[in-house]
Formats: structure tokens, C-alpha cells, sequence
């Protein structure tokens, strides 16, 4: 099968602080890839590169063959048109009503017609179940309900590669397994590849093909769902778990408290 | 207290960063003028037609009643002291071309920005800050849309154009407060003192006073665009900017003013 996207020994420092390590991937067509990981974890600042939104400080990564983390802006653009993206917060447009925010791509990037534009934007509207939401504004609709037109929007240009940012961050379980559902839906229906990243483990198991597990800016463990549930990596058994791990504390608080008080470590 | 050289380190940064500031300003202006005057001959879509009508709309609509108010007061208060001083020579009579002048080479222009700095300028700031920390900037530049056409150019080109349109109504503004006074309360000739207003007034005057608009919107409409689009830390972040962006804005007002009035003032003796 055909790799969709190619992460190569990426690494990012910010300031003197590594946040990725070596990071290598591969997707390929058809696959949905949940990248799993802690806060400060590193994910967000990899999602970040992988969309082209920051410069890694080493490394390559190709989506649909094109590096973009080396293109310039307006291959970057190009290469934006074929993927999509679903942010956190859903960042639909406060000024634009449902169905022009579903349309905006299809406006900017298409010659369509009006008329074509709107039975667009009401067939992605169907997919993700909000027929007839076309003329609400974004602050009518609940969170869920966002997140699905931010959806919408995602695949207006019926992109062949999706990322979904934590697709169920600030959802009531059901509603989040709802758009859990419409990922794997979607990702059928429309054979696309889906990247997601999320730190949500009942959703993470529910929609991976596979999955990866960033643990301070390296991959820690890679594979099937199954495979992950019974790695023996222990920082992935914690996590899968939710347990504290003892040393976090410890290790920190001593010198982060001194730090925090006196400008200094060594302050005996 | 001895000052160690340690001391002046803060006060270097703050000059520094100042200078960054200045910098990356400078880049969203050339990134405007590259959008308004080259991106279109490369055949790129430049303007969002709807998007640069509503911003007429809004500018236009937001702060039209405020300058009305203001600069009819401007125009009553300078007509009384200037009357208060002229009326020892015997010169009530020039009220009218005392506050027509001052309002077209000077007040005018400088009240209207303000009031804009304040009123759209703020309301730029806030707007852009709150998409920038709402993702919604992001989102825009993954979907392959540049901010900068899509943001910057309707808001800056509707304050290029809306700031000089009100200036030139503050100028009349200003000339009918004053004529409130010198006919209701100096007891003048309303047609001698229309006749004293617009005679004193010559084509400089308009000129530069409408010139000095047009430099204002452009630094307003920058300022705010700029600190709208480098809001960090969340909802805090965007009043701190929104602040930030009335302040430079009034600053930088104020300083142009008085560089371009030296500026005419020797150019066009």
C-alpha cells in the first residue's frame, strides 16, 4: 500500500529544551494512526510540524511525497489542500455561519459555482449528521455539534489524509464517542487516512489501526492496539492505566522548589 | 547605590525586544503592500470584496456618532478660546478662520485617529487576538488560506479608506461646532462667519490635513492588525494586546503628527 506520510528523524529543541527525539513514521493508505502521549509529552509540537505549522530543527517529513517541512509557503499551501485537519477547539469562524464555514475551502481553493458549493457543503454536512445546520452561527451550537461542522469543513475538499487534534478534549463520553464513530465512519466511507492524537485511551483503542506512544519526545512503542495493551514498556503500562508514577514527584520537587524560591539548586 | 553593569541589563532587553517589535512590524507592512501591490499581477486573489464592504461598514458605522460628538465639542471649544483670546484685539471677527484652519491642518486629523485607534483599532486587535488564540489563524493557514489577504488586507485597506472619508467630515464638523458659537453665543453674523471659515481655508490646508490621515490609518490599521495577529497567552493575552495596541497606537499618532506638521511645514512653506 502507498505511505501517505513519512515522518524521518525529526527532532525539534525549544530553546535549550528537546522536545522531539528522533521521531520516525510511517502511514500508509487507508490507516487510521493514533499517536498517544502525556502532556509535555511532545504530540501537539508533532502534530504542529506534521501540518507544516512549525520548522523541525532536523529531519524531513513527506505527506503525499512532498517534505513539507522544507517547502515554501505556497507548495506548502498546495500540499494543505490535500489533508485536513480537525483543531481541538474546532476553530470555526465566529464571523461565518455554519454552512459558510464548510464552504470557505471549497470558495477559496475551487472555481465551483455557488449553487455547487452549497449542495457540497450540504452533503458533508449530512455525513457528519447535521442536515439543515447551514444558517446557525457557530456560538448557537454545542461543543459536539462544533465539532462535527469543524469536521465538515476538514473534509470539504475531500482530502485524502485527515488529522484530528483531540477530537474528544471538552466532550461528555457519549458525545465523544460519537465523533470517535464518525472518524471511523468517515475513514471508511470515504477511504481516507486518518492521523489522531489524543491522550483518551477508551477512544484511542476504539478507532486505532495502530498506534504510537510518545514518551518525552520518543517513541516508546509502536504497533497494533493489542500490542500496545500488552507492551512491557513501562511507562505505556502506567499510561495505559493512569497510575502516578512515584518518581515524578520526587524527582522534580526538590530542585524545581529551590529553583522556584531562590533562583538556584545549590542553594546548601 | 552603585550601579553594576548587571543594572542596565533589563532596560537592554526592553530595547531590544522594542527593536524585534519594530521589526516584525515592518514585515507585515511590506507583507500588506506585496498582497495590495504585487500578489495580484502574479494573478493571486488579493481581496475578499465582502469581507473589505463589511469592514467599510463596521468602521464606518461604529464610530461615526463618536466623531460627530467630538469633533463638533473640538470645534465649539476652540471657537470659544479663541475668542476669549482675539476678542482683546478686537478680532472676534477671525474666530472662523482660526478654528477652520486648526480643525483642517490639525485637530481634525489627529482627534479622528484617535478616536479611531480607540474605537476600531481596539476592536481589530481583540478580534484578530481572539482567532489567533482560538486556533482559528491556524486553521486558516492549514486549510491553505494565507492570513494576511484573508485578515490583514480587508481590515487595513477600510481603515486607509474610512479614516481620511471621516477627517474630511470632522473638518466640516469641527467648522459647524464653531459656527454653534460664534453665532449663539459671540452673537456673530452666521453668513460672515461661514464666509471668515472657508475664505481663511486654502487647498493646502484640506491637502495636508487629509494627507496626514491617510499616514495615521496606516499606522493604526498596522498596529492593531500586528498586535492582533502576536496575541500569546489566551484570553489575558488579548486584553493585554488590545491595551498595548490603543497605547502605541495614540503614540504613534502623535509622534507622526508632529514629524509630518515640520514635514509640510517646510515642504509646503
Amino acid at each position: 500500500m502507498k505511505t501517505v506520510l513519512e515522518v524521518q528523524n525529526v527532532h525539534k529543541w525549544f530553546g535549550t529544551r528537546r522536545i522531539l527525539n528522533g521521531i520516525n513514521l510511517q502511514v500508509r493508505e487507508g490507516e487510521t494512526l493514533v499517536i498517544m502521549g502525556g502532556s509535555g509529552g511532545g504530540k501537539s509540537t508533532l502534530l504542529r510540524i506534521l501540518i507544516g505549522l512549525l520548522r523541525p530543527d532536523q529531519g524531513q517529513v513527506f505527506i503525499l511525497g512532498k517534505d513539507i517541512a522544507q517547502a515554501r509557503d505556497e507548495e506548502k499551501d498546495e500540499v494543505r489542500k490535500k489533508f485536513g485537519m480537525l483543531f481541538q477547539g474546532s476553530a470555526l469562524f465566529n464571523s461565518l455561519s455554519v454552512g459558510e464555514n464548510v464552504a470557505l475551502p471549497l470558495r477559496e481553493h475551487t472555481n465551483l459555482d455557488y449553487e455547487i458549493i452549497r449542495i457540497i457543503v450540504k452533503v458533508k454536512l449530512e455525513l457528519v449528521g447535521l442536515t439543515g445546520f447551514e444558517n446557525h452561527r457557530p456560538y448557537e451550537i454545542s461543543g459536539g455539534m462544533k465539532k462535527r461542522v469543524a469536521l465538515a469543513r476538514a473534509i470539504a475538499l475531500d482530502p485524502t489524509l485527515v488529522f484530528y487534534d483531540e477530537p474528544g478534549a471538552g466532550l461528555d463520553p457519549i458525545t465523544a464517542s460519537v465523533i470517535d464513530q464518525l472518524i471511523l465512519d468517515l475513514t471508511r466511507k470515504l477511504k481516507m487516512t486518518s492521523v489522531v492524537v489524543t491522550h483518551e485511551m477508551t477512544s484511542a483503542f476504539r478507532i486505532a489501526d495502530r498506534m504510537i506512544v510518545l514518551h518525552k519526545g520518543e517513541i516508546v512503542a509502536s504497533g497494533p492496539p493489542d500490542e500496545i495493551k500488552h507492551s512491557k514498556h513501562p511507562y505505556v503500562q502506567q499510561f495505559i492505566h493512569g497510575e502516578i508514577d512515584d518518581n515524578v514527584l520526587s524527582q522534580e520537587s526538590r530542585s524545581k522548589y529551590l529553583q522556584s524560591i531562590f533562583g538556584t539548586e545549590d542553594y546548601d | 547605590m552603585i550601579l553594576k553593569p548587571q543594572s542596565f541589563e533589563p532596560l537592554g532587553k526592553k530595547v531590544i525586544l522594542a527593536f524585534e517589535e519594530l521589526g516584525r512590524m515592518s514585515l507585515l507592512a511590506q507583507d500588506f503592500f506585496y498582497w495590495i501591490g504585487i500578489a495580484p499581477l502574479q494573478g493571486k486573489r488579493a481581496l475578499r470584496r465582502s469581507s473589505f464592504a463589511d469592514q467599510l461598514l463596521f468602521m464606518g458605522n461604529e464610530s461615526l456618532t463618536i466623531v460627530f460628538l467630538v469633533t463638533v465639542s473640538v470645534g465649539a471649544v476652540l471657537a470659544l478660546q479663541a475668542a476669549y483670546q482675539l476678542n482683546q484685539f478686537g478680532a472676534a471677527m477671525y474666530t472662523g478662520a482660526l478654528v477652520s484652519v486648526s480643525m483642517a491642518r490639525e485637530l481634525g486629523p489627529l482627534v479622528t485617529a484617535i478616536i479611531i485607534a480607540g474605537r476600531v483599532g481596539a476592536s481589530i486587535t481583540a478580534e484578530l487576538g481572539t482567532m489567533k488564540v482560538s486556533e482559528e489563524v491556524d486553521a486558516l493557514i492549514t486549510m491553505g488560506i494565507p492570513p494576511i489577504p484573508f485578515l490583514v488586507v480587508p481590515r487595513m485597506l477600510a481603515m486607509l479608506v474610512m479614516l481620511p472619508v471621516l477627517t474630511v467630515l470632522s473638518f466640516a464638523l469641527g467648522i459647524f461646532g464653531g459656527y454653534l458659537i460664534g453665532v449663539f453665543a459671540l452673537g456673530l453674523d452666521g453668513i460672515s462667519y461661514l464666509k471668515e471659515s472657508f475664505d481663511a481655508l486654502v487647498t493646502k490646508d484640506i491637502l495636508t490635513g487629509t494627507a496626514k490621515s491617510f499616514i495615521f490609518a496606516l499606522l493604526v490599521g498596522l498596529i492593531a492588525t500586528y498586535k492582533g495577529l502576536h496575541v500569546k497567552g489566551g484570553a489575558e493575552g488579548v486584553g493585554r494586546s488590545t491595551t498595548e495596541s490603543v497605547v502605541y497606537s495614540i503614540i504613534a499618532i502623535i509622534i507622526s503628527d508632529a514629524i509630518l506638521t515640520a514635514v509640510f511645514f517646510y515642504a509646503f512653506p
